[in-house]
């Protein structure tokens, strides 16, 4: 793939990319977008290596969720929902309300419930898929999105 | 399994749009660009490192030809070099010249192979990053 196939590929996907990070990050914009970049670099100097099979944007996802697994655990902190809350005060006001809630619902998942959950809910992958993104089994992922699924409901219902 | 409507609905209502998407293509172009200057860069080095073993390994091979012949034409029971002066110290020197200079001659090559191996290693790990 050449540098302009896969900046034209990147123009198409970006969207959806910088989307899923930034349900990853709980609605930190500005972390999804470095994450985001992270990525793409990091996709484009393996980007020699990629048959094209129609499968750019789950490549990129896959590049994309570890690298923001790689990112959490050198973070080694898992901020809690009252970390979240005092981030979301000084968020900037493109960010609804409802954004909000949900965002900070997701806040309270693992990094690898978070990415299930989100790549089910908000880009509508099956759950083979996932698995293939996420390098686990399709129990794990059914097991990640039962428990994910109940944790949110509950959130979300305590919020609203 | 089935997906949850109510938890759907509220993605799908919330699914973000970006009014930065030319901001966001030209960092990443020029992130590009200097990934491209870096490449270039260890591209580079690695072809000297090459070229330097290369030469290293042309270098070793024709000093070890021409030492090896040196030592074929010379006399066996005559020492390689001998003193003018008298003193049991390089006497010792002068009767076992041979092996003093096959032991120089090895471990000068075994430092040229570990030298070698290093900056392999080291281009192999420049190479991972």
């Amino acid at each position: 793939m050449t540098r302009e196939e896969f900046i034209a590929q990147v123009e198409r996907e970006q969207e959806a990319l910088r989307g899923f990070l930034l349900a990853l990050c709980c609605g930190k914009k500005d972390d999804a977008d470095d994450l985001a970049q992270d990525a793409l670099v990091k996709a484009y100097l393996s980007s020699a290596g990629y048959q094209d099979m129609g499968r750019f944007r789950s490549w990129l996802f896959k590049i994309a969720h570890n690298t923001f697994l790689n990112h959490k655990a050198s973070m080694r902190t898992m901020a809690n929902i009252e970390d979240a809350r005092t981030q979301f005060s000084s968020f900037s006001a493109d960010s609804s309300f409802q954004h909000q809630d949900l965002y900070l619902a997701l806040s309270t998942l693992p990094p690898k419930e978070r990415s299930a959950i989100t790549l089910f809910y908000l880009t509508g992958y099956s759950i083979k898929e996932i698995a293939t993104i996420t390098e686990t089994s399709e129990d794990a992922v059914k097991k990640q999105l039962s428990r994910g699924r109940d944790k949110l409901r509950e959130q979300l219902t305590i919020e609203n | 399994m089935e997906k949850d409507k109510a938890l759907e609905e509220l993605f799908q209502a919330q699914k973000p749009t970006f009014d930065d998407s030319a901001d966001f293509m030209a960092a990443l172009t020029k992130r590009l660009d200097a990934v491209e200057f870096i490449k270039q860069h260890q591209e580079a080095t690695i072809h000297r490192y090459k070229m330097a073993m290369v030469a290293a390994f042309v270098v070793g091979i024709v000093s070890g030809g021409v030492t090896i012949a040196f030592l074929l034409s010379t006399p066996a029971d005559v020492p390689l070099f001998t003193f003018d002066e008298q003193s049991e110290v390089l006497q010792w020197l002068s009767d076992n010249s041979r092996v003093i200079f096959a032991t120089i001659l090895a471990l000068l090559m075994s430092l040229g192979i570990v030298s070698v191996i290093n900056n392999v290693q080291e281009i192999v790990s420049k190479c991972k990053m």
